[in-house]
C-alpha cells in the first residue's frame, strides 16, 4: 500500500486548471443581485422563494409577450413598407431609407455595447487526402496537393450576461506544397 | 477541503471547490467552456434549492447528471468528434497545470484510465470526497467505489513504471 500512497501523493501535487475569472461573476449574476453573498447566510423562507419564482416567471412571460407584439408590429410595418415603395415619390423613399439606416445603426450600437469575448475555438479535421503531385501551369517544379476537410467551432461569451454565441461551420482547405527532388 | 462556514460565504466556497468540480465535469465534456456552463448550472440550482453545501454528494451528483444530459443532447456532435478524434489535430485544453515532465506524464496516464475509475479518482483526489460520498454520487456501494479507486492507482502505477 505504501507504493500506492506514493502515487496518491504525486496525484495530489497535480493542480486542476483554474476556472475562467468570469465564472464567479456569472454564478453571482445567476444567483441574483450584485452581492448575493448574504444570501447563503440569510436564507429566505420557502414562501418568499415561491413568490420570487412566480414573480420572475411572470416577468419573463410579460417580456416574451412584449417581444412577440413588437415582432408582429414590425412584420406588419414591413409589409406596409413594401406596398408603399411601389407608389411613393423618390423623396419619401429616401426618408424611409434613412429611417431604416438609423434603425440598423442602433442595432449595431447595441451589439457593440454587449461585450462578447472569445471563449474557445476548436478545429476538427475529418478527412485529409493526399491528391498527389500536380504540375501547375507556369510552375517549374511539381506541387503536392493536400486536401483537408474540417469543422471549425468558435465560441464567444459575454461576461456581463453570461450569454454565449457558438458558430460552427465546415471548411475545406487545399494546400499546395512545393516538392523538390534531390 | 474544509467546508466549515461555506454556507455563510458562497463565493469563497465556490472558489475553493470550482477547480475540482470543473475537472469532474470535464470527465464527460471536452470543452472547458461547456464544463463551466455545467458547473454554473449545477451550483446555481443547488443553491436555489437551499441544499446544505456540506451535502457535497448531491452537488457532484447534480454536476454528473447535467454533464450526462449535455452529452446526450450533444451526442451527434460528440459522435462526429469521437470518430474524427484519432486523426484530428483538435486542440484539447489541458485538465491540469504542470510543473514538469513527470507531472505531464502522470496527467496523460490519468486520461487513459477507464472512465469509471477516473471519476472515482477525480472525486477522491482533487475533490476530497469520502468513499461514502462517492458511492452516493455514483449510486454504487462503498466497497465498489474503494476498489475502483484502488484499481485506478494500480493501473497508474503500472503505466508509469519504467520499462
Amino acid at each position: 500500500m505504501s507504493d500506492l500512497s506514493e502515487i496518491e501523493n504525486e496525484l495530489r501535487k497535480l493542480r486542476p486548471v483554474q476556472p475562467s475569472p468570469i465564472l464567479l461573476e456569472r454564478v453571482a449574476e445567476a444567483i441574483g443581485g450584485p452581492d448575493p453573498q448574504a444570501a447563503f447566510a440569510g436564507r429566505s423562507s420557502a414562501a418568499a422563494r415561491v413568490f420570487r419564482n412566480w414573480l420572475s416567471l411572470g416577468a419573463g412571460l410579460a417580456a416574451a409577450a412584449i417581444l412577440l407584439l413588437l415582432t408582429v408590429m414590425k412584420m406588419g410595418d414591413g409589409k406596409r413598407f413594401v406596398k408603399e415603395v411601389s407608389s411613393i415619390s423618390p423623396g419619401r423613399e429616401t426618408e424611409r431609407a434613412s429611417a431604416a439606416r438609423s434603425e440598423t445603426g442602433s442595432m449595431a450600437e447595441s451589439t457593440l455595447r454587449s461585450r462578447f469575448l472569445p471563449a474557445g475555438a476548436t478545429r476538427v479535421v475529418y478527412d485529409a487526402r493526399d491528391e498527389g503531385l500536380q504540375f501547375v501551369a507556369g510552375s517549374a517544379q511539381p506541387l503536392r496537393r493536400l486536401r483537408y476537410q474540417a469543422r471549425q467551432t468558435l465560441q464567444w461569451r459575454d461576461p456581463a450576461t453570461g450569454a454565449s454565441i457558438r458558430v460552427s461551420y465546415p471548411s475545406e482547405e487545399v494546400l499546395l506544397l512545393p516538392v523538390s527532388g534531390q | 477541503m474544509e467546508n466549515t462556514g461555506c454556507h455563510e460565504d458562497w463565493k469563497s466556497c465556490f472558489s475553493e471547490i470550482a477547480p475540482g468540480l470543473l475537472l469532474f465535469a470535464r470527465q464527460w465534456v471536452r470543452s472547458a467552456a461547456d464544463a463551466e456552463d455545467i458547473v454554473q448550472e449545477a451550483f446555481v440550482k443547488f443553491w436555489r434549492r437551499n441544499h446544505d453545501i456540506k451535502n457535497r454528494a448531491l452537488l457532484y451528483a447534480a454536476v454528473r447528471s447535467l454533464a450526462l444530459d449535455f452529452v446526450r443532447r450533444d451526442s451527434r456532435r460528440a459522435r462526429r468528434e469521437a470518430g474524427a478524434r484519432a486523426e484530428a489535430d483538435e486542440f484539447v485544453e489541458p485538465h491540469f497545470e504542470f510543473d514538469d515532465e513527470a507531472q505531464l506524464a502522470l496527467a496523460q496516464a490519468v486520461d487513459l484510465l477507464p472512465r469509471e475509475q477516473r471519476e472515482v479518482l477525480v472525486m477522491k483526489i482533487w475533490n476530497e470526497l469520502t468513499f461514502v460520498e462517492i458511492a452516493k454520487v455514483l449510486g454504487i456501494s462503498q466497497n465498489t467505489a474503494a476498489s475502483r479507486y484502488r484499481y485506478a492507482l494500480l493501473a497508474l502505477k503500472r503505466m508509469l513504471q519504467p520499462q
